[in-house]
C-alpha cells in the first residue's frame, strides 16, 4: 500500500514536471481527463464534493488557489482554477497543482482504495502517466 | 367405329354394304338411303352424345376453372382456349349443316358423313383429350393448391420464427435497459456515498477543531492567552519529574502587580485588562521559549524556569522582568506606570511538589510587597511562619465580628486657627484576644481579600453613627463623624440603602455623617459614581476625598461631583517642610480647594512646623498626631466637653 501510494504521488509530480511551458493548460488538462473518469463513477456531485474538499485543504498551503465549486459544466469547472494559476509562476503552479492532485487522489484512495484509484488514474491519463513515471501502473 | 370409313377394298369385298358412287348418287336405292339416313342419324346422335359429353366436360372445366381461379389467375387463358374450342365446334356444326345440303351427292355426303364421323371421332378423341387435359389441369390445380398450402405453412413457420426472434430481441432489450438503469443507480449511489463521506470528514474535522479549541481554552487564560493555572500545574509537575531524574534545580516565581487595583478602580476594567495584556507581553519577552509564564488570575502571574544552574539565574530573570514591567505602558492614551513584586522558590530546597513550590513563591512575594514593592524576594523558611500568621488572622477575622472584638477609635479634626474640634474620623481597631490591639493595616487587606470588608464596613458605619448620636444626646459638642468607605462597599448594590437605614436606625442627622472615599473609588465608572454621590448629597451626607493627590483625579469630575472636602494626603504633609515640591503640591491643593469652594484638611500633621506652614498656606483644618492621637469614645467625649484641644488653650 505504501509503495503504491508513493508511486501515485510520483506519477503526479512527474506529470507536472513534464510541462514547463503552458503549464496552466497542462494542469487543467490533467484535471479534465481525470474528471471525466471519476464523474462516470461517482457522478457530478461526488466529484464536486471531492474537488471542493481538496481545494479547501490545499488552500492552507497555497492560499491564492481559488475555484468556483458550483461551476459544474464541462469547460467551466476549472475556469477559476486556471485563473488562479495564471497569476503565478510556473514553479508555483506546478507545486500547487501537484499538491492539489495528490490531496484529491489521497481522499479518493481513502474512500475506494489505492488499487481502484490507481486504475482510474491509468484510464484517465493513459500513456502520459506511465511515460511520465517511467514505470507502468501496477494494480495491487 | 371406323368401319364406315371410305375404304375401296372393304367396299369391294363387302357385298352386303351398298356401294354408292357419285355417278349413281341420284339413283341410290331407298334402303341405302335409309341406311345413310340411319347412319347420319347415328352420327347426329353420336354428335349429340359428343355435344352432351362436351357440355359435361365444359361443366367440369368450369368447375376446374373455378378451382383454378382460386389458385392462379393464369387459368383464364385456358378458359379462353376453351371458348375457342366451342367456336370451332360451332363451325363444325355449320359445316355439318352444309353437309345436309350436300346430301344430294351421296358420295359427297357419304364422304362427308365419313369425314364427319372421322371428325366426330376426332372430336370425341379431342373431347377425351380435353377431359384428360381437364383432369390434368385439376391435378395441376390440386398440386398448386398443395404447393400454396405448403407455402402458407412455410410462411406461418417463418412468422413463428420471426415472432420468436422478436421475443428474444425484446428480452435482450429489456435486459440492456435494466443494465443501464443499474449503472445509473450505482453512479447515483456512489455520488451519495462520496458526498456523505466528505461531509462526515468535514464534521469530524470540525468536532476535532472544537475539541482542540476547548482544550486550548481549558488550559489558557482568555484575556492574555497565557497558559492558565491548570496548564502551569501540569508543566510544573513534568518539570519537577525531569529535574528530579536529572538532579537539577528549577525556579518558580510568583508575581503580583503593585497597586493594580487602583488603576483598575480608577480607569476601569477595560484599561486594567489592556494593562494586563501589556504586562503579559513584557513577561513573555523576558523568558526563554522553554519557560512557562502563566496567569493565575487577577493581577497574579507565575513563571516556571524549568532549568536553572544556580538560584542567581532566577534573580537575573526577576531583575529583567522588574525593569521591563516598570517601563510605561501605553493604554488608551494613558501612560500607565506599574511595578511588580516577585517571590521566588527553588526546587528542591523550597518544596518538592508543585503546590508547595507555588505556595512558597507566593509567601516570598508577600514579603517582597511588605519590603516596599517593586522588588523580588527568595523564599526563606521563616516566611512560612508569617504566612501561617496571615492565615490565622483570616480565620480569626471571621469570628471577630461575632465576638464583637472590633472597636472604634476617633481622631479629632481641628480648626487650625481656633483649635476647635470640627469633626472626628472613626478608625477601626481589632482587640485580638491573643495579639492585643491590631491596627487596620494588619488585617484590612486580608478582610478585603476574603470578602469580610462588607460586614466589617457596615459595623463601622453603624457604630460610628450610634456613637455620634450618643455624644449629641449627652449634650456634647455636635461634631461630624467621618467613616472610611472602601471601593467594595461603595460599589455594593445595597450601599445607599444601608446608609439610609443606618441613619434612620441611629436617628443621626445625615449632615453629621461624612464618608471618606479615595480618588480611585470615585474615578472608576464616573457615571455611576456621580449618581451615587448625588444621592448621598441629596440625603445630606457630606463627602470627602481621602488621600487626595495620590490617585488619579479628573479635575472636571472634581467640579462635577458634590464633594465637600479634600483631604491632603499625609505623604505630602510629612515632607512639605523639607521638600519644596511637596510644599508646592500642598499649596496648590489648598488653593484649588478654596477656589472650588471645598473644605481642605491636611492629614498626618505631626509637628508644629507643619501646622504653622499649613496655616501660612491658608489651610483651615488639620488632623494628626500633633493635635491628637486616635482616642476611644469615652476619652474623646471628655475632649468634646470643651470642644477645644488643650494645646490651643495653653
Amino acid at each position: 500500500m505504501e509503495n503504491s501510494s508513493l508511486l501515485r504521488h510520483q506519477i503526479i509530480n512527474n506529470l507536472m514536471a513534464q510541462h514547463t511551458e503552458k503549464i496552466a493548460d497542462a494542469a487543467i488538462n490533467l484535471w479534465e481527463q481525470m474528471a471525466t473518469q471519476i464523474i462516470s463513477i461517482v457522478g457530478e456531485g461526488g466529484f464536486n464534493s471531492l474537488y471542493a474538499r481538496s481545494l479547501f485543504l490545499t488552500q492552507s498551503t497555497f492560499p491564492w488557489l481559488s475555484a468556483d465549486s458550483t461551476a459544474s459544466k464541462t469547460g467551466q469547472r476549472f475556469a477559476e482554477l486556471k485563473k488562479s494559476f495564471e497569476g503565478q509562476s510556473p514553479v508555483q503552479v506546478s507545486e500547487a497543482n501537484s499538491l492539489l492532485l495528490i490531496t484529491f487522489t489521497d481522499i479518493l484512495a481513502s474512500l475506494i482504495g489505492e488499487q481502484l484509484t490507481t486504475s482510474i488514474l491509468c484510464s484517465a491519463w493513459g500513456n502520459d502517466a506511465s511515460d511520465g513515471s517511467g514505470k507502468e501502473f501496477k494494480h495491487g | 367405329m371406323n368401319r364406315n370409313d371410305n375404304d375401296d377394298t372393304s367396299k369391294a369385298s363387302d357385298p352386303g354394304q351398298p356401294v354408292v358412287t357419285s355417278r349413281h348418287k341420284d339413283k341410290l336405292p331407298e334402303s341405302l338411303e335409309k341406311n345413310i339416313t340411319r347412319r347420319e342419324s347415328t352420327v347426329i346422335a353420336n354428335e349429340e352424345a359428343v355435344i352432351s359429353r362436351e357440355k359435361l366436360a365444359t361443366a367440369r372445366e368450369d368447375a376446374a376453372h373455378v378451382r383454378e381461379n382460386a389458385a392462379d389467375l393464369r387459368e383464364r387463358k385456358a378458359t379462353s382456349r376453351e371458348g375457342a374450342a366451342h367456336l370451332r365446334e360451332g363451325n363444325a356444326t355449320s359445316r355439318e349443316g352444309a353437309a345436309h345440303l350436300r346430301e344430294g351427292k351421296a358420295t359427297s355426303r357419304e364422304d362427308a358423313a365419313q369425314l364427319r364421323e372421322g371428325k366426330a371421332t376426332s372430336r370425341e378423341d379431342a373431347a377425351h383429350l380435353r377431359e384428360g387435359e381437364a383432369t390434368s389441369r385439376e391435378d395441376a390445380a390440386h398440386l398448386r393448391e398443395g404447393k400454396a398450402t405448403s407455402r402458407e405453412d412455410a410462411a406461418q413457420l417463418r412468422e413463428g420464427e420471426a415472432t420468436s426472434r422478436e421475443r428474444r430481441i425484446h428480452v435482450v432489450e429489456m435486459k440492456q435497459a435494466a443494465s443501464e438503469d443499474h449503472v445509473a443507480m450505482l453512479q447515483q449511489a456512489n455520488e451519495h456515498l462520496v458526498i456523505a463521506t466528505i461531509e462526515a470528514q468535514k464534521l469530524a474535522e470540525q468536532v476535532q477543531m472544537a475539541k482542540n479549541q476547548l482544550d486550548y481554552l481549558a488550559h489558557h487564560d482568555a484575556l492574555t492567552d497565557l497558559p492558565n493555572r491548570m496548564l502551569l500545574q501540569d508543566r510544573l509537575n513534568q518539570a519537577i519529574e525531569l529535574a528530579h531524574r536529572q538532579g537539577r534545580q528549577l525556579a518558580v516565581m510568583f508575581m503580583d502587580l503593585d497597586r493594580f487595583k487602583h488603576i483598575n478602580d480608577s480607569l476601569g476594567h477595560s484599561v486594567g485588562d489592556q494593562l494586563l495584556q501589556s504586562v503579559a507581553q513584557r513577561l513573555l519577552a523576558c523568558v526563554r521559549h522553554s519557560d512557562t509564564i502563566s496567569r493565575q488570575g487577577g493581577d497574579e502571574f507565575v513563571l516556571l524556569l524549568s532549568f536553572i544552574e544556580h538560584a542567581e539565574d532566577a534573580a537575573l530573570s526577576a531583575q529583567k522582568m522588574l525593569a521591563s514591567i516598570s517601563q510605561p505602558h501605553r493604554v488608551e492614551g494613558h501612560d500607565l506606570h506599574i511595578n511588580v513584586s516577585i517571590g521566588i522558590s527553588i526546587y528542591p530546597d523550597d518544596g518538592r511538589d508543585a503546590e508547595t513550590l507555588i505556595k512558597s513563591a507566593d509567601t516570598a512575594m508577600y514579603h517582597a510587597k511588605e519590603s516596599g514593592r517593586n522588588n523580588y524576594k527568595f523564599f526563606e523558611q521563616n516566611m512560612n511562619d508569617l504566612a501561617v500568621q496571615r492565615q490565622s488572622i483570616e480565620a480569626s477575622l471571621r469570628r471577630a465580628l461575632e465576638r464583637q472584638e472590633f472597636v472604634l477609635y476617633y481622631q479629632p479634626k481641628i480648626n487650625l486657627h481656633s483649635g476647635v474640634i470640627v469633626g472626628v474620623e472613626a478608625l477601626i481597631r481589632w482587640q485580638h484576644p491573643k495579639l492585643g490591639l491590631v491596627l487596620p493595616t494588619q488585617f484590612m487587606s486580608i478582610a478585603e481579600d476574603c470578602g469580610l470588608i462588607l460586614p466589617i464596613g457596615r459595623w463601622v458605619l453603624r457604630e460610628a453613627c450610634l456613637q455620634a448620636r450618643i455624644w449629641q444626646q449627652a449634650d456634647l459638642l455636635p461634631v461630624t463623624v467621618a467613616v472610611n468607605t472602601s471601593a467594595l462597599e461603595f460599589r455594593d448594590k445595597d450601599f445607599l440603602e444601608n446608609i439610609r437605614a443606618t441613619l434612620k436606625d441611629t436617628c443621626l442627622e445625615p449632615r453629621y455623617l461624612e464618608l471618606e472615599l479615595t480618588e480611585s473609588v470615585l474615578m472608576r465608572d464616573a457615571k455611576s459614581t456621580d449618581s451615587v454621590l448625588h444621592a448621598l448629597a441629596d440625603l445630606g451626607v457630606k463627602l470627602a476625598i481621602d488621600d487626595f493627590g495620590t490617585g488619579y483625579s479628573s479635575l472636571s469630575y472634581l467640579r462635577q461631583f458634590p464633594i465637600d472636602t479634600l483631604k491632603i494626603d499625609q505623604s505630602f504633609v510629612n515632607l512639605m517642610t523639607s521638600n519644596a515640591d511637596d510644599a508646592t503640591i500642598v499649596s496648590a491643593v489648598i488653593s484649588m480647594g478654596k477656589s472650588l469652594n471645598k473644605q481642605v484638611i491636611a492629614e498626618g500633621v505631626e509637628t508644629a512646623e507643619q501646622s504653622a506652614s499649613l496655616l501660612a498656606l491658608h489651610c483651615d483644618e488639620g488632623q494628626g498626631y500633633y493635635f491628637c492621637r486616635p482616642l476611644e469614645a469615652e476619652a474623646l467625649a471628655t475632649l468634646l466637653q470643651t470642644g477645644v484641644l488643650l494645646s490651643f488653650t495653653d
